[in-house]
């Protein structure tokens, strides 16, 4: 048992280390521009957490986070950098909104379809990078990037062309869904929606991946090719597999926004979260739980941000740097797994135990 | 070194060692896989902090915090995987990371000049503009040794350097070794090879589980047995006469086979052999002479340009790795770090990467790791692999207990046809003599196996009949009871017949 926990520590310790080192570099900047952290730090609690508007809001934020995350870890574990996750959110929530404008099928099978075509049309853009890698060995950073801007034009050019809402006075928008396509709110003035029992349900799916024999392929090709086809496993076909499943999880992000939030097609939906993802991802360490406690962090850190901004007068930019500085670290984070470090925690252990 | 513990988690990798390297002298360090010799030297070397223990230099206490500070202390470590730039030359590599006497500009001439005059000194043969990939293991050895002189190391520690060389490269590496102790220097060298601990080395370091057990200086009296009962703790069997068996029917074979090799020359040239149920074929051959790229074929890792491979009778040349598995077609291969192990992943799920799929590892497409764990502790204890636990990653075990994992892997499950590249290599001779029992267990129960070996040694003890193969084509294959020296000829590229009086065999 102790075991245990002391394996859950060693697992946590790294993340908790990078995300306090990104705290107080933050609010070293704070205190140079001439601002209190202490009251910074405060005012983005207080926009996360003061009322239960906000609360539901770092859940609602928390959603596609975590759902892209772990489309972007299952690519991760084998290796492969998958730095398009917003292009997919965007096919996803594109196709979602099809589906629901345009099929004219009773409700249910529409909600249903529509996540079916969302997981469909984030896998394939995904999987289309991850073709192009297995049979011309393109390189996926600049092939994600690519459809990534692709589908951002794409989505840009329906709102403006040819899916404008009709009576929408020319913004550059769809009609919105109908009422009863809407994923029903959980509760009253929030905007915290069921899609979360969904993404919950992913999060245990994800849990039970990584133990399937086909998360133990992704894993092992992700170990090198040699040793992967040494075990004999195609290489070409799980790195396809691989983009397919983590574009999907992306493209699943989309459906849960149009149907939870969003409720038509505007431009731009993705934002920042493809790159927030990889972020939130590499912060996880891949693992599904700590994808999931990443995610809720990086939301209360988005969503506390804007108050922040609004209170103190300092800039939501803090939220980028920190952000930031997290990458840094993950990259870094070789040099927190130094001997010497290990050395000293190692030591301590053994001394504590005999 | 005096009283030096180093600490891995729950496991005293060296426990209160104390280790003294006379000056002018070339010091063996014995010890079983796993045995903390590694560890020990890196400790030397300031890649490990050692949490007790201090580090004595020329009578001076030395706190060596980091490799930089070794090397100015006058110590040079020679890896067992070498630590060299492929693409660049050798100027280049020794050159990597110094201070140029011309400031900001590299003075690569005046360099080259040094490295040719240290070159010539002890004879290393070094070309200081050659590139890395084009010089051979051995030269690449070299190279490394010539870095540690040029750094100034009076002191040099070579991890296993004869693992990977052929014996003429092996003879040349020790006359050069003895130059250099006539030159004032001392040396260490970590080996499983006791014949080379009784023919080059003045005193001799004993290890077991971590702990220093004997230190003495060799003798001329001084015998194998004796090496090995300090090291292990037992006597250790060195011969092995198996019982002749009537092979049965083909289960490997191989017509004509053609096959390249990465730079895309032909590497394997018409090529047939035949290997059948409960027969172990020895195939002798200098390292980088077809080997790895036959194993590989063999395996369904490599095309084959031409010719046919059966396997169990069934044509199977091209198909890919898994046909093969699904055979019952086990691989040691020559690259255990790239190829034969994930080397993040852990014990248990490295012991079953072929065969994760089926039961009971895996059952409606999930993993049982409980079962998993079972088998592992099960291989562990069979094969004496040395870990903490099921779950150590696999990259911390010790080079010996790596290679242990892939026999355990490839030898449990009743290979139908086992390619056993150098299965002992980098092995202590318990493990040795235990790994040679299980190749001639598996035999008995109708394996055919080839013994792919540089090793005429274990080749010759093992074998039903012999094969050589130099520059990818067979020179012919000998009986049983072949004299070593024949069998060498061979390996040198001398052909059956040619002059050596040997009948073609088949
Ligand atoms: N970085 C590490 N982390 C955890 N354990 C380690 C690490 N390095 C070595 N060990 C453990 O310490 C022990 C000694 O390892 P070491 O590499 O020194 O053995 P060795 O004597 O060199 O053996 P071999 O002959 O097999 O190379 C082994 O049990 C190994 O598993
Ligand atoms: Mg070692």
């Amino acid at each position: 048992m102790s075991k245990k926990i002391n394996k859950i520590i060693q697992a946590i310790f790294p993340a908790l280390l990078m995300v306090s080192g990104a705290l107080l570099t933050g609010a070293i900047l704070i205190i140079i521009s001439g601002n209190d952290p202490i009251a910074a730090y405060a005012a983005l609690l207080e926009g996360a957490f003061s009322n239960s508007y906000r609360i539901s809001e770092t859940f609602v934020k928390a959603i596609p986070l975590m759902l892209m995350a772990l489309g972007v870890s299952i690519a991760f574990k084998n290796q492969i950098w998958n730095i398009g996750a917003g292009g997919q959110f965007t096919i996803g929530t594109i196709l979602s909104v099809i589906v629901c404008l345009y099929f004219k099928l009773p409700p249910i099978p529409t909600i249903i379809l529509s996540f079916i075509f969302a997981f469909i049309g984030g896998a394939l853009w995904g999987g289309l990078a991850g073709w192009l890698k297995a049979r011309f060995n393109a390189n996926e950073v600049i092939t994600t990037l690519m459809l990534d801007y692709i589908a951002t034009y794409l989505l840009a050019y329906l709102v403006y062309g040819p899916m404008m809402d009709p009576n929408g006075f020319g913004y550059p928008q769809s009609a919105v869904i109908e009422k009863v396509l809407r994923l029903p709110k959980l509760i009253v003035g929030g905007r915290l929606h069921t899609g979360i029992f969904v993404a919950i349900a992913i999060l245990f799916l994800m849990l039970l991946f990584w133990r399937s024999t086909l998360g133990f392929k992704i894993e092992l090709a992700g170990q090198g090719n040699d040793v992967s086809r040494y075990a004999g496993i195609d290489n070409k076909k799980i790195i396809v597999i691989t983009m397919l499943l983590s574009g999907g999880l992306s493209g699943i992000a989309g459906w849960n926004e149009i149907h939870g939030i969003h409720l038509r097609l505007m431009t731009d939906l993705a934002g920042s979260y493809g790159s927030i993802a990889i972020v939130i991802a590499l912060l996880g360490n891949l693992n599904p739980l700590g994808i999931a406690i990443s995610a809720y962090f990086f939301s209360v850190l988005i969503v506390g941000g804007n108050t922040m901004q609004n209170l103190t007068g300092i800039p939501y930019s803090l939220v980028d740097i920190i952000q930031g500085l997290i990458v840094v670290f993950v990259i870094t984070r070789t040099a927190f797994r130094t001997e010497s470090i290990q050395t000293f925690f190692r030591k301590r252990r053994y001394q504590h135990n005999g | 070194m005096r009283n030096i513990t180093k600490i891995f988690g729950h496991l005293k990798a060296n426990d209160a060692v104390d280790f003294k390297l006379r000056e002018n002298s070339i010091h063996g360090l014995l010890g079983e896989n796993g045995a903390g010799k590694t560890t020990l030297m890196n400790v030397l070397y300031g890649l490990y902090r050692q949490e007790e223990g201090e580090i004595y230099i020329h009578g001076q206490k030395t706190d060596i915090v980091s490799p930089l500070k070794a090397i100015s202390s006058g110590i040079g470590m020679v890896h067992q995987h070498f630590m060299l730039a492929r693409p660049l030359t050798v100027v280049e590599n020794i050159m990597l990371g110094r201070k140029s006497s011309r400031g900001i500009f590299l003075d690569t001439r005046k360099v080259a000049a040094e490295i040719r005059e240290l070159s010539d000194r002890y004879h290393l043969m070094v070309d200081p503009y050659a590139r890395i990939w084009q010089l051979s293991v051995g030269q690449q050895q070299r190279v490394e040794i010539l870095t540690t002189i040029y750094q100034g190391a009076n002191i040099l520690i070579l991890d296993e350097p004869t693992a990977v060389l052929t014996p003429q490269e092996a003879e040349t590496l020790f006359s050069i070794l003895r130059q250099m102790r006539d030159d004032g220097k001392s040396m260490i060298l970590i080996t499983h090879k006791l014949e080379e601990i009784l023919s080059v080395v003045d005193d001799v370091t004993i290890l077991r589980d971590g702990k220093m057990i004997s230190s003495f200086k060799v003798t001329p009296a001084t015998t194998k047995e004796e090496l090995s009962r300090l090291m292990v703790g037992r006597d250790v069997l060195f011969d092995f006469n198996p019982a002749a068996v009537k092979p049965g029917k083909e289960r490997l074979g191989m017509k004509d086979l053609r096959v390249k090799n990465d730079k895309g020359l032909p590497a394997v040239n018409n090529f047939s052999l035949s290997v059948s149920e409960g027969e172990i074929v020895g195939l002798a051959g200098v390292d980088g002479n077809g080997q790895k790229e036959l194993a590989e074929a063999l395996t369904g890792l490599r095309p084959a340009e031409g010719g046919k491979i059966f396997i169990n009778g069934i044509e199977a040349e091209n198909k890919p790795p898994a046909f093969f598995i699904h055979q019952g077609v086990a691989h040691i291969p020559e690259d255990r770090q790239n190829m034969g192990l994930a080397m993040g992943f852990c014990v248990s799920k490295n012991l079953i990467i072929k065969r994760f799929c089926q039961q009971p590892y895996a059952k409606n497409g999930l993993m049982n790791y409980k079962n998993i764990k079972n088998h592992a502790q099960k291989m562990i204890q069979d094969f004496q692999i040395k870990t903490n636990s099921t779950e150590d990653i696999t990259r911390d075990l010790s080079g010996g207990n790596q290679q242990k994992v892939i026999l355990a892997r490839e030898l449990a499950d009743e290979p139908s046809v086992l390619i056993a590249n150098q299965p002992t290599r980098g092995l202590d001779v318990g493990a040795t003599e235990y790994v040679r029992s299980r190749l001639l267990e598996a035999r008995s129960k109708g394996a055919a196996i080839l013994l792919i070996s540089a090793d005429i040694e274990e080749i010759i003890q093992l074998s039903d009949r012999i094969a050589v193969i130099y520059n990818g084509e067979l020179m012919g294959i000998l009986p049983k009871g072949s004299q070593p020296e024949t069998i060498g000829l061979l390996m040198m590229g001398k052909r059956q017949g040619e002059n050596t009086g040997v009948k073609e065999n088949q």
